[in-house]
């Protein structure tokens, strides 16, 4: 169901619209100055009531999340903020950054209150310069208003808001990485447990959130936290809200758009991405970053036993609303939200490639399935490109991609190999064209030399 | 205690413990790479993954995957259940553990080993850790395939030398970071790091560093492959040709458990390196421990001298027998060693005090030297408070004492076990005889008149006591070269040359004499909780 709302983006494209000036006008700060007085359980209970499901990509529910930190105790805690944003076509939190900072500032105050924290680091990949300048500009805006700093809004809850800058690499956006690489060290993911809300950024209780999720805060505790999850068409599966919806690729208009959650896939690519370029037919749409499994038009849903489901059984996973649990229960994967479109001129085959070298190149490389096999992933690929692969070598991907998932130390594993099988499976026959027109190739280049022991003769000359 | 099932086992544990840890305290091994029961867990090589059972009532969390019909070629998509890393699981009790009886485990680690092997040279044949190799032994019990993979492997740095000691090989790596994490947890100096990303990754020393901390050895020694190789190993011997005893680390009064690994058909030592104690050492030897045993073969002494003259052993006895005939027993001092063993000074101190008569007795050591608050103590003998406890109520003077005594003219015949003194010891030269009885060269063996080859500890059994007063046996690896014989039994000789009845053949007949001594101890059997030859922890 398409339900534009302007939560988060309503001064987008406004000149100044990020400067704390138009945003205190509509509003804004009000709802952290009302978080603070409110308890802490409190807080954390109206961010449950809102079912914000994680915006950067696993969806889990932010107030449940917030609820896991202990009570204060004499351990600072932190809030840190994912702003990595690395996840192949995926590009919603940079504008949050860049043209709505402040909700992203006063979510931080709300948030870091709710987890018992007075610092808030926010993570930024380096690339993202206007991202940093805009944020650090709130930053300063908000320090000067005392909105920041030892009593915001005449309370005893000292805050500040520090922007940390990334080095740039995909994995540093998991969040274990994150810390690590906030803390000055290798990017790599930690070993979990113990999760970040007992041993997080320098050893201490630490919230990771995204962007988006923090950002809607002050829109969540505005309008009230039951009321915005109603704004969902998935507020019975505990999906509440609005937020941003990506669209790239084949599409005649792709940028970011902000819906009421419940939006389908067809809505996103056709009403609000204006439909496929040059009106060819669609190949298939991977919904949320490149690490969900492309979908393809012709799926259709058929999840039994669930009543809430029986509106979408039978219908084209186009029309089934885009949230956590719908996604995951068909098998597919909701992400980040920001769909790749692929009309029929994309080959299937040559995009696998593509994203196998991404994930061969970003692996962090501390463990050995994801390691080696995501090397071995994109060499396969390669070959069947370049026409030198065997059947045998095809059949190799997916036994590859299976052993890597569920085998790994973070979620990476899992998001390289899951691509894969889904290209292996949905696209089988233009992946054994490849292979077959390689061998045809090669056996009439062979035939061109003559005889079959031509290689042979030449080889005995040279002895 | 506590216990959870693996397989058909049932594995005690203590809280905390992980399931590879209690495994291991029982014997059993859960195969890894990266875990080791001394360092912090990495959980990164995946070996160890193994299969939990969920909560009765509770649906195991299953994964999606794909297979393929063996006749069709259709792909058919399959589930198969989220296996965990014992290296990193909590053991539980009643958990329901399938290592070796899921057909998931095995999977898994066939897989982790062929993606081990993917890029991985294969170079065995000149590769030093061939034979208690990881990869090797685990690709026999867990893959037993052919490489799949037929393209060129990628290539990394070879034979990078990491610091005087340790050289790198970047492609026989498998990034496990044990050494990463010995260097920083163990060694207390975080030199080594990983550099690069992906299956491009290696192990670099810090720039502007070499690897040359105390313990650089140990590096290699944690590495289950043969990327890290050392200096003093390289290219000299085939593991397999290579023999062990359970030996004590003579460097320092620590006392470090080890294993001493020599070739029997040329009775030469190769190696020394650490043997699990956990009251000791740990798992851990010090660089100068692990290459102290090279001193077995240098500056020996393997035939007996009198003055500059080398003799048959038995005119050197019968030499050292006049020598002391002559003096009477106020005149004559005799020196123990902290150097050797209490079987050795036990010999020494009998022939002393029961037959010679003397009450003049001194200790001899080598000089204090550094302690790391690691493992290395500053006292550099492997068996002072042995020494003090034989001599019980009455201990032995050190050796500056003698000196005085000498050059006060009240002594003027010593009977000296070892070379070694603990400080400048010209006086000696005032001295009318001095019997020598010491498998090296030192200080005190330019002022030998009759100088007795002992053997080394390498060559003969002894019982060691070390500082925290834990009488420990070290065995014999090779037989004493040429004329050298263990110093009990030169003792033994010399007192049957002076026409005392002492009858010490064999160790045994020493330690008989020993037992009715309560300040004599004898160690009991060495413990052997690795390998002998063959992989380490
Ligand atoms: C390989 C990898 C990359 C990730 N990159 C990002 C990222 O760029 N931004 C982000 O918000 N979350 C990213 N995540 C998810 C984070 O680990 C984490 O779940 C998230 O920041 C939690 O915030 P949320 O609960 O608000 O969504 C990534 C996860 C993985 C495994
Ligand atoms: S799964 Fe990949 S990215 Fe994640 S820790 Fe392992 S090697 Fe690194
Ligand atoms: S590391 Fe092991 S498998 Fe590799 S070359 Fe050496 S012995 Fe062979
Ligand atoms: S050098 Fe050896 S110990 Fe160090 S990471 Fe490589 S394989 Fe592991
Ligand atoms: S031993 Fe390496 S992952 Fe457990």
């Amino acid at each position: 169901m398409l339900k534009r709302t302007e939560f988060l983006s309503k001064n987008y494209g406004v000149e100044g619209g990020w400067l704390i000036e138009p945003y205190v006008k509509s509003g804004g700060y009000q709802s952290a100055k009302r978080a603070l007085g409110m308890t802490r359980e409190q807080v954390v209970a109206e961010a449950k009531a809102a079912h914000i499901r994680g915006r950067g990509g696993a969806g889990f529910d932010c107030g449940t999340k917030w609820s896991f930190m202990p009570p204060p105790g004499d351990k600072p805690h932190y809030l840190v903020v994912n702003a990595d944003e690395g996840e192949p076509g995926t590009f919603k939190d940079r504008t949050i950054m860049e043209m709505n900072p402040h909700a992203l500032i006063e979510g931080c105050i709300i948030g870091a209150y709710a987890i018992g924290a007075h610092a808030a680091y926010i993570y930024v990949r380096d690339e993202l310069h206007l991202s940093k300048a805009r944020l650090w500009g709130a930053i300063h805006e908000a320090r000067e208003k005392g909105y920041l700093g030892e009593r915001p809004f005449g309370q005893s809850w000292a805050m500040q808001v520090y922007v940390h800058t990334g080095a740039g690499a995909y994995i540093c956006g998991e969040e274990t990485a994150l810390l690590n690489s906030l803390e000055g060290r290798r990017g790599e993911p930690r070993i979990k447990p113990p999760f970040p809300a007992q041993y997080g950024a320098f050893g201490m209780p630490t919230t990771v959130n995204n962007v988006e999720t923090i950002a809607i805060m002050p829109t969540v505790f505005k309008v009230g936290g039951d009321a915005f999850s109603r704004e969902s068409a998935l507020h019975d599966l505990g999906d509440g809200g609005a937020r941003l919806f990506g669209v790239s690729g084949h599409v005649k208009r792709p940028g970011v758009y902000e819906a009421a959650v419940g939006l389908t896939l067809r809505e996103l690519i056709y009403d609000l991405g204006g439909g496929i370029l040059d009106d060819r037919p669609l190949l298939g749409v991977i919904p949320g970053g490149s690490s969900c499994p492309i979908m393809l038009e012709e799926e259709i849903v058929n999840v039994e036993g669930d009543e809430r489901f029986a509106p979408y059984n039978g219908k084209s996973v186009l029309d089934l609303p885009m949230g956590v649990d719908t996604y995951r229960r068909t098998g597919n994967m909701l992400g980040t939200c920001c769909a790749i479109v692929l009309n029929d001129s994309v080959d299937p085959v040559r995009a696998a490639q593509n994203l196998a070298r991404f994930y061969r190149h970003e692996s962090c490389g501390q463990c050995t399935p994801c390691r080696e096999g995501c090397g071995w992933i994109e060499r396969l690929f390669d070959k069947v490109v370049a026409g030198e692969a065997t059947l045998e070598e095809l059949n190799q991907v997916h036994q590859v991609a299976s052993n890597i998932m569920g085998n790994t130390i973070c979620a990476f594993g899992d998001g390289a190999a899951t691509p894969m099988l889904a290209f292996v499976r949905k696209f089988r026959p233009q992946f054994e064209e490849y292979v077959r027109r390689g061998e045809a190739e090669r056996n009439a280049r062979r035939a061109a030399l003559g005889s079959g022991d031509h290689g042979r003769s030449l080889a005995s000359e040279a002895r | 205690m506590p216990s959870f099932k693996l397989d058909e086992l049932e594995i005690p544990f203590e809280p905390g413990d992980t399931v590879i840890q209690a495994a291991h305290r029982v014997g059993v091994d859960i195969p890894h790479y990266c875990w080791h029961p001394g360092l912090s867990v990495a959980a990164n090589c995946r070996m160890c993954l193994v299969e939990v059972a969920p909560p009765p009532g509770r649906p195991a969390m299953m994964l999606d995957v794909l297979r393929q019909d063996p006749t069709t070629g259709e792909y058919v998509p399959a589930k198969k259940p989220k296996l965990q890393p014992a290296c990193q699981l909590k053991a539980a009790e009643g958990m329901d553990v399938r290592s070796q009886s899921s057909p998931h485990v095995a999977e898994a680690r066939g897989a982790v080993q062929e993606m081990l092997l993917l890029n991985h040279p294969v170079d065995c044949p000149i590769c030093d850790q061939a034979g208690e190799c990881r990869l090797q032994d685990y690709w026999l019990e867990h893959q037993g395939t052919r490489k799949r993979m037929r393209d060129e492997v990628i290539h990394k740095p070879k034979a990078q030398v990491f610091g005087p000691t340790i050289v790198y090989d970047a492609e026989r790596c498998i990034i496990c970071t044990r050494c990463v994490r010995f260097c920083e947890e163990v060694a207390k100096d975080p030199v080594l790091d990983v550099r690069e990303r992906g299956n491009l990754n290696e192990i670099v020393v810090s720039p502007g560093r070499q690897l040359d901390h105390g313990y650089t050895l140990m590096t290699e020694f944690v590495c289950p492959v043969g990327a890290l190789t050392a200096v003093d190993f390289r290219f000299k011997a085939r593991v397999w040709f290579l023999r062990s005893v359970r030996s004590v680390c003579q460097g320092c009064a620590t006392g470090c458990n080890a294993f001493l690994d020599y070739d029997p058909r040329n009775q030469t030592l190769y190696r020394h390196r650490p043997r699990e104690n956990l009251q000791v050492n740990q798992y851990w030897m010090c660089d100068h421990g692990m290459l102290d045993y090279r001193r077995a073969h240098e500056d020996r002494f393997v035939s007996a001298y009198v003055g500059e003259e080398e003799v048959t052993l038995e005119a050197g006895v019968n030499a050292a027998a006049s020598a002391l005939r002559e003096v009477e027993p106020e005149r004559l001092a005799v020196v123990l060693s902290a150097q050797h063993s209490n079987e050795d000074n036990f010999a020494l101190l009998t022939l002393a005090r029961d037959y010679l008569g003397t009450g003049q007795l001194f200790i001899t050591n080598k000089p204090h030297g550094e302690a790391d608050g690691i493992l290395r103590h500053a006292d550099k003998n492997p068996n002072t408070l042995g020494v003090e406890q034989l001599c019980g109520t009455t201990p032995p003077r050190p050796l500056q004492d003698l000196l005085a005594a000498i050059e006060a003219g009240q002594i003027t015949h010593v009977l000296a076990l070892s070379s070694v003194a603990p400080c400048e010891v010209e006086a000696l030269q005032r001295l009318k005889r001095l019997v020598l009885i010491t498998p090296f060269d030192g200080p005190l063996a330019g002022y030998a008149d009759v100088l007795l080859p002992a053997a080394t500890w390498a060559e003969s059994t002894g019982t060691f006591v070390n500082f925290k007063g834990m009488a420990q046996e070290s065995e014999r690896a090779i037989r004493p070269e040429a004329d050298a014989r263990p110093a009990w039994k030169l003792i033994g000789a010399l007192g049957r040359a002076l026409g005392y009845a002492i009858d010490w053949q064999r160790l045994s007949d020493v330690r008989l004499a020993m037992a009715t001594d309560p300040g004599a101890v004898v160690a009991p059997p060495p413990s052997a909780r690795m390998a002998p030859v063959g992989a380490a922890e």
